[in-house]
């Protein structure tokens, strides 16, 4: 190849790459709003995106793995959270985790709660972008099971069995039961520990002071993981706060009606 | 160096010089608050010391190769810069905006976009910058004797670096197409026009120090540049995977960006070529190191390290986590920042007045180079053992990203100390350059183009 041969594969070379190059941009932005769900950017949404800048999350945080790797990715935040937890968490974020324990924490971001709600909704969009479902599996911030029979669900489960259906669900990501709720006896995570569930059950029932509508631990249960914020556990604050859980409340839909009741079979399982 | 304007460049590579060891101290910080606990954690918490360690990393990037553009050019063109005051204009005013910047970002003036978090006053700074520069250049070449193929590429480069950095200045209302364009700038700087530069500064100091026939390495210009285009146009889309784009990003971005080594491939090749029909060594042997280093390490760590997480199978995985700076480190040393090392060896003996120190002393230098190599590669191994591990528990097993980061301390350890051995290569560098070999004025021996 001579050097006028080169200068040719050069500009040729670019000046072919550049048209197609500008071709897929000019096509892309006929299907960003499709992807992007571009009729759900809101006011409110944008002003989270502001509030997401403003705060330089990206330089902590990843966002569709976009970012710095010193905090957890925040893409499908909203659907593993919920927002009553995130809302909880960014008005105190030192409550939620200790920095004795994993060596880091996030500082409290000094948001107003409209601002919270704002960043909330951003992220709630973020989720819902069509990018080919990254992660493949949920990222978690945090959350091994602790103690004997600690650790997470591969493969599938041990039989059709409802109860060992239920653990393995338990156990899977989503809904990842497991990142809130330890199965070992007096180890209080974000959320308190569900071993003894069934006699905490009857407990409850027995109590004059409880609402619901439950009339057997099975149904109490099955309550607890529909509508969280009937029954308030008491303790650690990171529960519940203004009289809302901080468990998600969306699991009626994400869940289907088998996979609750297999819950129910596991959790009474733990007495 | 022939003409008196070209000791522009020794205050680029002394300011340049300056804020790439004040980019390690704060990559030392940020690097320790993973350890943690981090007393700092409420004055200058990591997502500060992390936004200035990138940019510091630009601003110096950047520095260096307007500086080396001032010392080539003229020489290439065969006249004088056309207004060396305006050059040291320019560099103060980038010197300020970048002061201004970082200090800013400690009181929480920032955009909040990755690698592009200077607020809109200093990015029209930036572009205010870059126009003086080109109307100096543009100046100096039209009064030239000759525009080479060397200059051209590397000028071509430093123009397109302004204009890619134009899209940063718009704002988006939708995320994902905000995040499309700050890749225009970042990735078709990264892996499109600096590359150029490179090219272009590795073809000059080859020509410089082995005597390599120019032709021959100006025809190997043109195929690195060709070639990085052909590949990293659409190579961009590995920044695009998983942002949600349409579906054909992933097949054809996936074939082109695992194409991207061969820019650097012809690179090495070009070095290679050079150093092979070579009849002796140069008397700046600290200067070869740095040029045909720059060309391996690049070949390395932008092609082979890139290349093993590209592939969209693969990235699904380790997208967003430790595998990303493991090879983002070695790309930028061995592309960049060893580029300028090399024209700043090469050139210290005619701006800093001591046309000795190429006879004399020389050991520091190539244990500098040495230990500067070593210690990059030892972070370099760190990043990827945590890296790996962090993909394996994180996102095979799914161990919660807080308690998976519990578990591969020991790499941010190893870390550390591979950090502390580079930190001594430079530091050794700065000691050769700025006291070893203190300014003492310019040396410009007669048709000193070939005096290397």
């Amino acid at each position: 190849m001579t050097k006028r041969q080169a200068a040719a594969f050069f500009f040729g070379g670019t000046g072919i790459f550049v048209v197609v190059f500008a071709g897929m941009t000019i096509h892309s932005h006929t299907r960003f709003p499709e992807l992007t769900n571009a009729q759900d950017l809101t006011p409110l949404v944008l002003e989270g995106k502001d509030v997401w800048h403003r705060g330089s999350c990206v330089n902590c945080h990843t966002l569709m793995g976009e970012g710095a790797y010193y905090a957890p990715d925040l893409t499908r935040i909203t659907a593993l959270r919920g927002e009553a937890y995130l809302a909880q968490f960014l008005t105190e974020p030192t409550r939620f985790y200790s920095e004795e324990e994993h060596g880091r924490i996030m500082t409290n971001p000094n948001l107003t709660p409209h601002e919270i709600e704002a960043v909330i909704a951003f992220l709630d969009w973020i989720d819902g972008i069509d990018n080919f479902q990254w992660p493949p599996r949920p990222i978690l911030v945090s959350g091994m099971s602790y103690g004997p029979g600690g650790g997470t669900a591969s493969g599938s489960p041990a039989s059709d069995d409802p109860v060992a259906m239920g653990e393995f669900l338990f156990r899977s990501s989503p809904p990842a039961c497991f990142s809130c709720h330890s199965t070992s006896p007096g180890v209080d995570l974000v959320g308190p520990s569900v071993a003894n569930t069934a006699t905490r059950a009857r407990d409850v029932l027995e109590d004059p002071a409880y609402g619901g509508s439950a009339t057997s631990p099975e149904e109490w249960v099955r309550e607890s993981i529909l509508e969280p914020s009937t029954y308030l556990h008491p303790g650690s604050p990171t529960y519940s706060a203004m009289g809302q859980s901080v468990m998600p409340g969306n699991y009626g839909e994400t869940l289907s009606p088998e996979e609750v009741e297999y819950l129910v079979a596991y959790l009474m399982t733990l007495r | 160096m022939r003409y008196r304007s070209q000791g522009v460049a020794y205050w680029y590579f002394a300011v340049a010089l300056l804020l790439f060891a004040l980019q390690l101290a704060f990559g030392f910080l940020s690097a320790v608050k993973y350890l943690g606990p981090d007393p700092l954690k409420d004055i200058l918490p990591f997502h500060v010391t992390k936004t200035i360690h990138t940019n510091l990393l630009v601003v110096w990037i950047l520095m260096g190769f307007l500086g080396s553009a001032f010392y080539v050019v003229p020489e290439e063109s065969e006249t004088e810069l056309h207004s060396p005051r305006l050059a040291y204009a320019t560099l103060g005013l980038l010197t300020v905006l970048g002061v201004v910047a970082v200090v800013g970002y400690m009181f929480g003036w920032t955009a909040g976009n990755k690698l592009l978090e200077q607020p809109l006053p200093i990015k029209i700074g930036i572009v205010v910058v870059m126009l003086l520069f080109a109307y100096n250049i543009v100046r100096t070449m039209a009064k030239g004797a000759r525009v080479t193929a060397t200059s051209g590429v590397l000028v071509a480069g430093l123009f397109g670096a302004a204009l890619l950095y134009l899209p940063s200045l718009l704002e988006f209302t939708n995320y994902t197409v905000a995040t499309f364009y700050r890749w225009w700038t970042i990735h078709l700087w990264v892996e499109g026009v600096f590359e150029l530069v490179q090219a272009g500064l590795l073809a000059f100091l080859l020509v410089r120090l082995t005597g390599v026939d120019r032709a021959l390495m100006e025809k190997w210009v043109y195929i690195v540049a060709g070639l990085t285009f052909i590949t990293g146009l659409i190579g961009t889309a590995h920044h695009y995977f998983w942002i949600g784009v349409p579906e054909y990003w992933l097949p054809l971005g996936g074939f082109f960006s695992a194409l991207e080594p061969l820019p650097f491939l012809a690179m090495a090749v070009m070095a290679y070529v050079a150093f092979r029909t070579m009849e002796r060594a140069p008397e700046n042997r600290v200067a070869l190191h740095w040029a045909l280093g720059s060309a391996l390490v690049s070949l390395i760590g932008a092609g082979v390290l890139g290349l093993a997480h590209t592939w969209p199978a693969v990235n699904k995985w380790t997208h967003g986590t430790l595998v990303t700076p493991m090879h983002g480190h070695m790309a930028f040393f061995g592309a960049y920042g060893m580029i300028i090392l090399a024209m700043v060896s090469f050139t210290m003996p005619y701006v800093t007045g001591n046309p000795d120190a190429v006879r004399k002393a020389r050991g520091i230098g190539i244990w500098a180079f040495w230990i500067m190599v070593g210690g990059m590669a030892g972070m370099t191994m760190a990043f990827a053992a945590g890296g790996v591990a962090q993909v394996y528990m994180e996102r095979i097993l799914g161990i919660g990203y807080l308690d998976a980061q519990l578990k591969i301390q020991v790499h941010f350890q190893m870390l550390l100390a591979a950090a502390a051995l580079f930190s001594l290569g430079v530091l050794l560098f700065l000691w050769d350059y700025f006291v070893k070999h203190p300014k003492r004025g310019l040396h410009t021996p007669h048709g000193g183009a070939q005096g290397a």
